[in-house]
C-alpha cells in the first residue's frame, strides 16, 4: 500500500506541486488547506508523514505541529516544514516552540524546492535511508 | 526772579534752608572753580572721597595728578549748561567706586559768566554690581534674548543671539529670525503687543550662515503694570538638536519597516517561485506522460505565479514610493464616519454591524486624510474579512476614536476569527495575506508604513476566535512637529523669503 503523506498547506500551487511530485514518486498525498483541517486528517488518516507549511490564514502550522508532539499516538510521525520562513540562514525552531519537552522536527526545507530534492526528504523519513546513503551515514 | 522773591521768604530762611540741602541732600556735593579747585563740599562729599582741603577735583575723585581727559566741569565751563555723566572713581579707601554726576553752572549774573561749577554725584557702585551681573546672566544664558520696540526692531541682543544672528541692534526681527521683508503671520510678539500678556510659540528660523534653525519663542511684555507694552522681550530656545533628533527617531523607524518589508518581500517571492516551480515540473510531468491535461495544469500554474509575480512588483513599487504625509487640520471621528458610510452596507450583507465611537476629548488633528482613510479601510476590510470567517452571530466591527493622554488613538475592534500567536509576531512585516490568490498582502503593509510616516505606530492584540484589535497610535507632539515642518516647506511667504537668501 503507498505510504500516505499530509500536506499542510494554504497556498494552492505549493500543495498542487508537492502532491504531484509525491503522488508521481508513489505516495497517496492528500491536502489541508488550514490548520483545523489538517488536524482532523490526521486524525483520521494516520498519515506516514506530515509536510507543513508555518505561514497560514489564522493559524500558524506550528499549532498543528505542537498538537502533534504531544499526542502519543501521533508524536512518531516525522514532520518536514516546508516554508518560506528562514531566520539568519537558519531555521530557529526555538523562536516558535520554546517548550523544550517538544523536540524540533525531522526536517526543515526552505521554499523554493525542486521536487527531487523533496521526494529525497520523503523517502528517508517515510522509508528509511537508501543502502548507499546508509553506507555514507556509516 | 530769585527763588527766595518767589517764595516771599525772609532771607534768614532761605540761607537756612540753602545751608541744610547742602549737607542733607544725599548726594556727595561739591564746587570748583576754574582751576579745578574744590572750594567747598558737603559732609557726605568727605566721608565718600576724603580730605579735599585745598585740593584739585581730579586729586580726590580719582586720585590724578592732572585732569581727566573727558571733565564734565570742563563743558559746564565752556557751555554754561547742566552736563551729565556716569564716572568711575576711587574713594577714601583706595575702592574703584561708580557714581554718576550732574555738574551745573554757577553764576553770579545770570548772563554773566560761569564761575563756579556745582558737583553733585551719588554713588551707583551697588546697583552697577547688578547691572553686571544682570549683563552675564543677559549674556550667558543659554538661549537667545533680544528686546524688540513696537516697531518691531531689535534694540536689544543677547551674546547668544548675536553670535547665532550677527550683529543685529536696530534691524526688524523678522529680517534678522526669518529674513522676512515684513512681519511673520503667527507673530507671537504681535499678539503680546495687543494683549500684555506671554505667548509662546514654535519658529523655524535662518541663522547668519543660512542655516534653519528650530526654536520654541516664548515673548513677555515690557511695560510698568497697566501701562501700554512698549517693548517685548523675547526668550528663544534653539530645539534643532532635538528636531533632528525626532527625525532621525523617525527616520530610523521607517528604515527598519523597510528591511522587514524587504524580508516579508523575500518570503512572498518564495511562494511565486514554488508555484513556478510546481508549473514546470507539472508540465514536464504531464509531457513525459503524454498526458495533455496535465500539460495545461501546469501551464496554468506557470502564467498563474507569473502574473502573481507581476502584481507582487506593481504593487511593491506603488507602495515604496516615498511620501511624506500632505497633512491637513481635520476631524479624526469625522475620517471614521465616512469609512462606516463606505462600508455599513456591504458589512450588513453578513450581517455584521459596523459602528464608530468616539471618545468625549477628541480634539481637531494635523493628517493626511487620505492616507488615514487608506489605513481605516484596510483595516476595516480585514476585521470584515475576519467576521465573516468567524462565522459566528451578532459579529461586530467597532472603530473607534479618542484621546490617551498625549495620544491620538484610531482603533479597528472585530469579534471574528482573530489571528494566531506566531501570525500575529508578523502580520505587519510579511506580505502575508488572509486572502488567497486575492490579496497581495500589502495592505497591512502599507498601512503601517502611513502610520509611521506620522511618526505612529500600530499594534495589535488579538486572540484566536476571539477577535482582534488593531491600534494606530498617533503621539500629538509628533504630529505637530511634522505639521510645522509640513507648514514651513510650503510655498509660501515663508519660502519667498528664503529665495531672497
Amino acid at each position: 500500500m503507498n505510504a500516505t503523506v499530509l500536506i499542510v498547506e494554504d497556498e494552492p500551487d505549493v500543495a498542487r506541486y508537492l502532491s504531484a511530485a509525491l503522488q508521481a514518486n508513489g505516495y497517496r498525498p492528500i491536502v489541508a488547506d488550514n490548520v483545523d483541517s489538517g488536524l482532523e486528517k490526521l486524525q483520521a488518516e494516520k498519515p506516514e508523514l506530515v509536510c507543513l507549511d508555518i505561514m497560514m490564514p489564522h493559524q500558524s502550522g506550528m499549532a498543528l505541529y505542537v498538537q502533534l508532539k504531544q499526542d502519543d499516538l501521533l508524536k512518531t510521525i516525522p514532520v518536514v516544514i516546508v516554508s518560506g520562513i528562514e531566520r539568519e540562514g537558519e531555521f530557529d525552531f526555538r523562536a516558535y516552540v520554546p517548550d523544550p519537552a517538544i523536540p524540533p522536527p525531522e526536517r526543515f526545507m526552505e521554499k523554493p524546492i525542486s521536487a527531487e530534492e523533496f521526494i529525497r526528504v520523503v523517502d528517508q523519513l517515510v522509508r528509511g535511508p537508501r543502502p548507499d546513503e546508509r553506507r555514507g551515514v556509516r | 526772579m530769585s527763588t527766595r522773591a518767589r517764595t516771599n521768604m525772609p532771607r534768614r530762611v532761605t540761607d537756612m534752608v540753602q545751608a541744610a540741602l547742602f549737607e542733607e541732600i544725599p548726594f556727595n556735593v561739591a564746587v570748583i572753580d576754574r582751576e579745578f579747585n574744590i572750594v567747598t563740599a558737603n559732609s557726605s562729599f568727605g566721608r565718600h572721597f576724603g580730605d579735599w582741603q585745598g585740593k584739585k577735583c581730579y586729586q580726590v575723585y580719582k586720585k590724578l595728578h592732572r585732569p581727566c581727559d573727558e571733565c564734565p566741569s570742563s563743558q559746564v565751563f565752556e557751555e554754561g549748561k547742566t552736563v551729565m555723566a556716569d564716572a568711575v572713581g576711587i574713594d577714601q579707601h583706595g575702592r574703584q567706586t561708580h557714581y554718576v554726576g550732574h555738574a551745573a553752572p554757577l553764576r553770579r549774573d545770570p548772563d554773566g559768566p560761569v564761575e563756579f561749577v556745582l558737583e553733585m554725584t551719588r554713588n551707583v557702585t551697588g546697583t552697577r554690581s547688578w547691572q553686571q551681573e544682570y549683563q552675564i546672566l543677559f549674556d550667558r544664558v543659554p538661549c537667545y534674548i533680544t528686546v524688540i520696540d513696537d516697531d518691531y526692531r531689535i534694540v536689544r541682543a543677547n551674546e547668544a543671539f548675536r553670535h547665532s544672528f550677527g550683529d543685529v541692534l536696530n534691524r526688524y526681527c523678522y529680517e534678522v529670525y526669518k529674513r522676512r521683508k515684513s512681519r511673520c503671520p503667527s507673530c507671537p510678539a504681535a499678539r503680546t503687543f495687543r494683549d500684555g500678556r506671554r505667548h509662546r510659540s514654535n519658529q523655524i528660523g535662518t541663522d547668519r550662515r543660512g542655516q534653519d534653525i528650530h526654536y520654541v519663542v516664548t515673548t513677555s511684555p515690557l511695560a510698568r503694570e497697566g501701562g501700554k507694552v512698549g517693548h517685548v522681550i523675547e526668550i528663544s530656545t534653539d530645539v534643532t538638536a532635538v528636531k533632528r533628533l525626532e527625525r532621525d527617531v523617525i527616520e530610523a523607524e521607517r528604515l527598519a519597516a523597510v528591511g522587514q518589508t524587504v524580508a516579508g518581500l523575500a518570503h512572498s517571492i518564495k511562494n511565486i517561485l514554488m508555484g513556478l516551480e510546481g508549473g514546470k515540473y507539472i508540465v514536464s510531468l504531464g509531457l513525459r506522460k503524454d498526458d495533455k491535461e496535465m500539460v495545461a495544469e501546469g501551464w496554468e500554474m506557470l502564467e498563474r505565479n507569473f502574473a502573481k509575480t507581476t502584481t507582487l512588483v506593481k504593487d511593491f513599487l506603488s507602495f515604496s514610493k516615498g511620501r511624506l504625509p500632505q497633512l491637513r487640520m481635520v476631524d479624526p471621528a469625522g475620517l471614521a464616519l465616512e469609512i462606516v458610510g463606505l462600508y455599513r452596507d456591504i458589512a450588513a450583507q453578513s450581517g455584521i454591524t459596523l459602528r464608530a465611537e468616539k471618545g468625549d476629548s477628541v480634539r481637531s488633528a494635523p493628517l493626511d486624510p487620505d492616507g488615514i482613510h487608506t489605513c481605516l479601510t484596510n483595516l476595516v476590510s480585514n476585521a470584515i474579512d475576519a467576521c465573516q470567517m468567524g462565522e459566528q452571530k451578532g459579529s461586530e466591527v467597532v472603530i473607534r476614536v479618542s484621546e490617551n493622554g498625549e495620544k491620538l488613538l484610531f482603533e479597528v475592534v472585530d469579534n471574528g476569527c482573530g489571528i494566531d500567536y506566531e501570525i500575529k509576531q508578523k502580520v505587519f512585516t510579511t506580505f502575508f495575506t488572509t486572502k488567497g490568490g486575492e490579496g497581495t498582502g500589502l495592505g497591512l503593509l502599507t498601512t503601517r508604513k502611513i502610520v509611521q510616516e506620522h511618526g505612529g505606530k500600530i499594534t495589535v492584540t488579538t486572540e484566536p476566535r476571539r477577535g482582534a484589535r488593531f491600534r494606530m497610535e498617533f503621539p500629538r507632539k509628533r504630529l505637530m512637529a511634522l505639521w510645522e515642518d509640513s507648514r514651513h516647506d510650503q510655498p509660501g511667504e515663508n519660502q519667498q523669503d528664503r529665495s531672497t537668501k
